[in-house]
């Protein structure tokens, strides 16, 4: 288990409106197993999308041999497997755009600032 | 841009071309990985084999991504990856054998991965979606081998005596395969250019040429005069010859077989 699970919260009780705008949130508490910042902000969720028990989430990686691929994609998986209204993640990497560090959000990088880290 | 090629209209003979392409261009990173990863704990100095660790990784992780690519053409890439003999592999020849020495490592950073990259740049622009989309983040990686390859290059060129000779042999002992390699003008590659997976072979190799006539200069090699290898193998598309024995069980994963989880 890696630590990018350090901030997930328990399930929703209910199955929400906007599934998809609920799915970005949750994976806002998924963080890289590296840098504790979560994927979106850095960078890495490129699109998402919701229908019929399906969440696909278009995710790409800082490097093409990142040794986390195999984490994030777990991490991804058992984080939205628990909320009981998605019965099946898919996972479709993309490498276009290439990620580069410009992908990490604002709110990412003054995480990063606070640890030490400049991007 | 031009339109995406529909490879389900290819023929038989442009499908083995691709599959050629693919695979010379995926066995290649992963001996260059192999190639860079002896070095890692042989290099000049502590930062330049982390260096060499990083660009390890980063060979490897562009040799899946192109093994991968196998996929667009409904074929399963283990065969390749994991069962052939050595005398099938499509790696380039500056890749056969381990570098005698640092001086021939910097040589294969700059001129048999700068032969690649020049490769992939033509790729990426061509007609295929999947080298579209996935070669750029790969060339974006390799800037920074370049940058090192480059920079050592100069250093040891400038240095003159034994390193100068050193590298000058290295180079000349590469370039004849790779000038053939990126400049291949047999049936398969024309096929490649036919269907604008690929720029031309004269295109190709003047870029080549481009990107290291300076460089080799300072060894007293003008690029511009170097013939590609006569010994040519048609079927994989490269020179005759092949790595060696270890390199290929290692590329394979001969040892780990049994813990293979893919």
């Amino acid at each position: 288990m890696s630590g990018g699970r350090d901030l997930w919260s328990a399930p929703l009780g209910e199955v929400p409106g906007d599934k998809v705008e609920v799915i970005w949130e949750v994976l806002q508490e998924v963080l890289d197993p590296e840098i504790p910042i979560s994927l979106p902000e850095l960078g890495l969720i490129y699109d998402v999308a919701y229908e019929e028990g399906v969440a696909r989430i278009d995710l790409t990686f800082t490097a093409t041999a990142c040794p986390c691929m195999d984490f994030i994609r777990e991490d991804i998986t058992d984080r939205l497997l628990s909320e009981h209204w998605i019965d099946r993640v898919e996972l479709v990497e993309v490498w276009d755009p290439p990620w580069t560090s410009d992908r990490i959000t604002m709110e990412g990088r003054e995480k990063l600032k606070k640890m030490g880290v400049s991007a | 841009m031009t339109d995406a090629l529909d490879v389900s209209t290819l023929n038989d003979d442009q499908r083995d071309a691709l599959v050629r392409l693919m695979v010379t261009l995926a066995d290649s990173k992963r001996l260059m990985g192999i190639r860079y990863s002896d070095w890692t704990l042989g290099a000049p100095s502590i930062e330049t084999g982390v260096s060499m660790a990083s660009m390890t990784q980063d060979e490897w992780g562009h040799a899946r991504l192109l093994y991968a690519m196998l996929k667009t053409l409904d074929i399963d890439p283990a065969p390749f990856e994991y069962e052939r003999s050595g005398d099938r592999f499509a790696s380039l020849s500056a890749l056969d054998n381990e570098p005698s020495d640092w001086a021939a490592v910097v040589a294969l950073m700059v001129l048999a991965d700068g032969a690649l990259s020049t490769m992939l740049r033509s790729f990426a622009q061509g007609t295929l979606e999947q080298a579209r989309r996935r070669v750029p983040k790969m060339l974006a990686e390799e800037q920074y081998h370049m940058s090192m390859g480059f920079a050592w290059y100069r250093r040891l060129a400038d240095s003159g005596g034994e390193s100068r000779r050193l590298l000058a042999v290295a180079t000349e002992d590469m370039l004849p395969g790779l000038v053939a390699w990126v400049g291949a003008d047999d049936a398969a590659a024309r096929n490649m250019v036919a269907i604008g997976v690929l720029d031309s072979a004269e295109d190709r190799l003047a870029l080549y040429r481009d990107e290291v006539r300076e460089v080799v200069a300072l060894v007293g090699v003008d690029i511009d005069t170097v013939l590609g290898t006569s010994v040519w193998d048609e079927v994989r598309g490269r020179a005759v010859g092949r790595p060696d024995e270890e390199a290929c069980e290692r590329a394979r994963g001969d040892r780990n077989r049994a813990l293979l989880v893919e």
